[in-house]
């Protein structure tokens, strides 16, 4: 392509076209990581129906397998990452809600390993304790530990994530910062009781979204007096 | 006829550089060679002058060891870019009438 050629209005707008279609034709997903996931995730699935269906056991606990296809994941993102020349706008967003994705199934699994035990000592601390009764007391009472739905904490876990999503698209640090803060308030929600998880609850709003929103409004109302 | 129309826009290659980057996030140096069919020479010259005009944005990183050059538009060269094509619309406009 000549240096300093002087277009005419036409050439212009063909060059303008044909090289808006060239960028957009230069995005390819290679699929692995969709191959991946989805393999590994509905054989975890169908063995787990198999184990519970026909009461049998693989001797451990075929969801491992999830962690063991992290190791690949990351060789994967960072050899696409490497040989990645360009980076659209869609392709960014597609990564910014995968890995929002990623962080909120990490989060399930921290809910998963911390509710049931906070739950225990919670009540344990009011000093009661749930047990399973035979009515015609033919076996002694036995204490249960079920699993306890703490909701409120997955609603803040939800919170974070069209925020994150939205503030790392348009690079919008304060919602950046209200999802992070949210974070740290979902984790904190999964010790305690609901009472407290509506505190943590009212700050993740605030966090999020009000705060952000007031800026924004400010922003907004400045633009309009100027205009 | 072109006299309203953006200089540093109005050539073959810097135009084409900020069509690429105007459809896309970032784009590395060589990826814009490739598409441009450019030199390596003229094509950092152009992006020099894209740069000084402050439409692009120029980051200079190492990427496995080898220095990596990538370019993205700036609100300024997005503005440009817009500026540059209604230009030409109305200029094309007016020729067909």
């Amino acid at each position: 392509m000549e240096e300093e050629k002087l277009l005419t209005g036409e050439e212009s707008l063909q060059l303008i076209t044909g090289m808006i279609n060239k960028a957009k034709n230069s995005f390819h997903d290679s699929g692995t990581s969709m191959l991946l996931w989805g393999s590994c995730v509905s054989v975890a699935a169908m063995v787990t129906y198999l184990q519970l269906e026909f009461n049998f056991s693989i001797g451990f606990n075929i969801w491992l397998i999830i962690l063991f296809a992290v190791i690949p994941q990351v060789f994967i993102t960072m050899r696409e990452n490497r040989r990645r020349k360009v980076v659209g706008y869609d392709g960014y967003a597609i990564n910014v809600v995968w890995s929002t994705y990623a962080f909120t199934i990490c989060g399930l699994i921290i809910y998963e390993s911390i509710v049931p035990s906070a739950f225990q000592h919670i009540i344990q601390n009011e000093g009661w304790q749930l047990t399973k009764h035979y009515l015609d007391q033919s076996r002694p009472d036995e204490v249960l530990e079920p699993f306890t739905l703490s909701i409120t904490s997955i609603y803040i876990l939800i919170y974070a994530f069209p925020t994150i999503i939205m503030g790392r698209i348009r690079n919008y640090r304060p919602m950046i910062t209200g999802a992070i803060i949210t974070y740290v308030l979902f984790v904190a929600s999964c010790f305690t009781t609901t009472k407290y998880d509506m505190i943590f609850s009212c700050i993740a709003a605030i966090a999020c979204w009000l705060i952000p929103g007031l800026i924004l409004r400010k922003k907004y109302l400045k633009q309009k007096a100027n205009v | 006829m072109f006299k309203d129309l953006d200089p540093i826009l109005h050539s073959q290659l810097r135009l084409a550089t900020m069509s690429l980057l105007i459809s896309v996030k970032e784009a590395e140096f060589t990826f814009i060679k490739e598409q441009t069919n450019a030199t390596a020479g003229n094509l950092s010259v152009q992006i020099q002058k894209l740069k000084d005009a402050g439409y692009i944005e120029v980051i200079k990183e190492f990427k496995d060891n080898y220095p990596n050059t990538t370019c993205k538009i700036t609100p300024k060269g997005v503005r440009a870019f817009e500026d540059y094509v209604k230009s030409l619309q109305a200029y094309l406009h007016i020729t067909k009438k």
